[in-house]
């Protein structure tokens, strides 16, 4: 019954964000364009990250190859938007594919950083090849249409959500929840860790990818660098990480939350705004270490209890 | 064939000095299992503290390396203590993101302190080299591959000769038992966390001396620590020497012959090989 009256909630609050571009600001759409891109990547870092349990520093890399998939489809080949997004996704899954093989058999720490050189090594091969406009970018032609791309962005957002949703009940979800928990334990029970494993790496590249392709054109510039930035990466681990990862509807909250909170910042305080945001993130994680979807919980029966609870059991 | 030498010499300059990068990373890395993203800020901060010393005290800036080491020591020690001690059980992300927080808040507050201008630490001998057998090696290169490797030796005697050394590795190795025989966790933590802090600070100094520094180099020089500690490893300080050879070695040899837009797919591509073919390092026990 609870569970019946969360997602009403949700279908109602997407039919109402799906309203904005009709009453909204113009500034408004385009913060609503940027946040909901940002919530998908969450999203989709949840699957690698929150279900499978590993630290991906690589989704950056699937949104770059979105972004550039698309960028080099329409100018190089003239083919139209949605056979780039459709070439710029293809491309990220099965680079996730290749890639996920040999990477995916490291664990921890190791992954992450390895997934972290991929990165860096994009930035470096995209800025030395003639097709991609080496290291000075491409530019895309312009297409003023705000309310498309926000429309796009939230059905985006909604099928990705939806794919999780399908993924916490799927036998695919309890095997990557059971990497998560025990990876050998998994394993000595059946689950195909490999195979399960570059499953969620492709899902993830694939909504990922997507996300990039969708921004390149509506931001209609992009560069090596902007790309496969890193810092993206990071900050979709920490939306991912405030609203509960693992969990369905965490990372889009923790998602539309944080980039609030920073867009505020940036108009109240701008200069102290990233002071703030380094603050809260330190906060979250000593406060409320599995995000906000335990905060909601547990918090009603614990009260303040929580909080102290969380640091008693972290701490030393 | 001078070119090749002059190369190779270059490289290796350059790796003593990355090697101590990442020495700090590593024992951080090893004894608290905490990937610290804030450890390239500590470099920056250790850098302007010798840039200031420099030109507001003249001080030697070699001189003024103990004084970041020590500001550097007792900033880690306090976040250990105050802070990263409250979450050190906690999964891996948190403490991924928690340092990513201070990096952002290091980073912050020294643009605004600093400025974000470029910074060099230029004292009068700066220009001053020597030339062996037609290589040319300049002389505050060579200083800075000097101290690196020292700092290196002194890490090494401390953990493997002294008592705070046997209890740092104690709680490396098996936390419980280190509590049984009467060491006190959240003090050696912390302590540890400072040591690396402390190197950081050192590194810091040196860089300032070799290159310029402005608010931003974090990011990338943490980057670079980890790659090192991927290839050398993380159980032996001499390791960490090795990988930072190797990088810079292998940097310097692609710049000149592959071109310098190839530097990092180099280095990082080595790193990603490395770890597919033995995840604990070059160096490192296979377990």
């Amino acid at each position: 019954m609870k569970r019946l009256a969360a997602w009403g909630a949700a279908a109602v609050a997407a039919m109402a964000l799906a309203l904005v571009p009709c009453i909204g600001s113009p500034t408004l759409v385009q913060f609503g364009i940027s946040t909901l891109l940002l919530a998908t990547l969450a999203q989709a870092w949840n699957i690698i990250g929150g279900f499978a349990g590993y630290a991906s520093f690589g989704n950056s890399v699937f949104y770059g190859l979105g972004s550039y998939g698309t960028a080099i489809a329409m100018l190089r080949m003239g083919w139209p938007f949605g056979v780039g997004l459709a070439l710029g996704a293809a491309l990220a899954v099965v680079f996730a594919v290749a890639i996920g093989m040999p990477v995916l058999r490291l664990r921890g720490h190791y992954f992450a950083i390895a997934t972290l050189a991929l990165a860096e090594v994009m930035i470096a091969i995209v800025s030395n090849l003639d097709i991609a406009g080496r290291n000075i970018g491409l530019v895309l032609p312009l297409l003023r249409g705000d309310t498309m791309f926000y429309e796009l962005s939230l059905g985006l957002l909604v099928l990705t959500t939806l794919t999780v949703l399908w993924l916490s009940g799927s036998r695919l979800g309890f095997g990557l929840i059971a990497i998560r928990e025990s990876e050998d334990a998994a394993a000595v029970v059946g689950v195909n860790t490999t195979a399960y494993k570059v499953c969620a790496f492709a899902l993830a590249a694939f909504f990922s990818a997507l996300a990039g392709g969708i921004h390149a054109y509506w931001i209609t510039f992009i560069d090596p660098a902007s790309a496969f930035d890193i810092s993206l990466n990071v900050k979709m681990i920490i939306m991912a990480v405030f609203g509960g990862p693992g969990s369905i509807l965490g990372p889009v909250i923790g998602a539309l939350l944080l980039a609030s909170i920073s867009e505020l910042l940036a108009t109240e305080v701008s200069t102290a705004a990233s002071l703030f945001f380094g603050f809260i993130i330190v906060i979250a994680v000593v406060f409320m270490p599995r995000g906000l979807a335990d905060v909601a919980r547990r918090l009603p029966q614990l009260r303040w209890r929580y909080f102290g609870d969380n640091v008693r059991t972290h701490r030393l | 064939m001078l070119l090749l030498l002059q190369v190779l010499a270059n490289g290796a300059l350059l790796g003593g000095l990355y090697a101590l990068m990442a020495l700090g990373l590593a024992l951080v890395w090893g004894v608290l299992n905490i990937v610290n993203l804030a450890h390239g800020a500590f470099i920056m901060l250790g850098a302007y503290v010798c840039y200031y010393l420099f030109t507001l005290a003249h001080m030697d800036p070699f001189a003024a390396l103990p004084v970041a080491m020590l500001l550097l020591f007792c900033l880690g020690y306090a976040l250990q203590r105050g802070v990263l001690n409250l979450i050190i059980r906690a999964p891996m992300f948190n403490t991924l993101l928690i340092t990513f927080g201070f990096e952002v808040v290091i980073t912050f507050l020294a643009q605004i302190v600093f400025s974000a201008d470029f910074r060099a630490i230029n004292p009068d001998y700066a220009g001053a080299n020597v030339t062996l057998t037609g290589v040319t090696v300049p002389l505050v290169r060579l200083a800075a591959f000097a101290v690196a490797l020292g700092l290196t030796a002194a890490l090494s005697l401390l953990l493997n000769r002294t008592r705070v050394g046997r209890a740092i590795r104690a709680c490396a190795q098996d936390l419980v038992a280190a509590r049984l025989h009467g060491v006190e966790p959240r003090h050696i933590y912390a302590l540890t966390f400072g040591l690396g802090a402390a190197l950081a600070g050192a590194a810091g100094g040196l860089y300032g001396i070799v290159s310029q520094i402005n608010p931003y180099i974090g990011g990338a020089l943490t980057a670079k620590s980890f790659a090192i500690c991927i290839i050398g490893g993380l159980e032996n300080p001499f390791g960490v020497v090795v990988g930072g050879l190797f990088l810079g070695i292998v940097e310097s040899l692609t710049s000149v012959y592959v071109g310098a837009t190839y530097a990092d797919v180099a280095s990082f591509g080595i790193l990603v090989l490395v770890l597919i073919v033995r995840p604990t390092g070059l160096l490192g026990r296979t377990t």
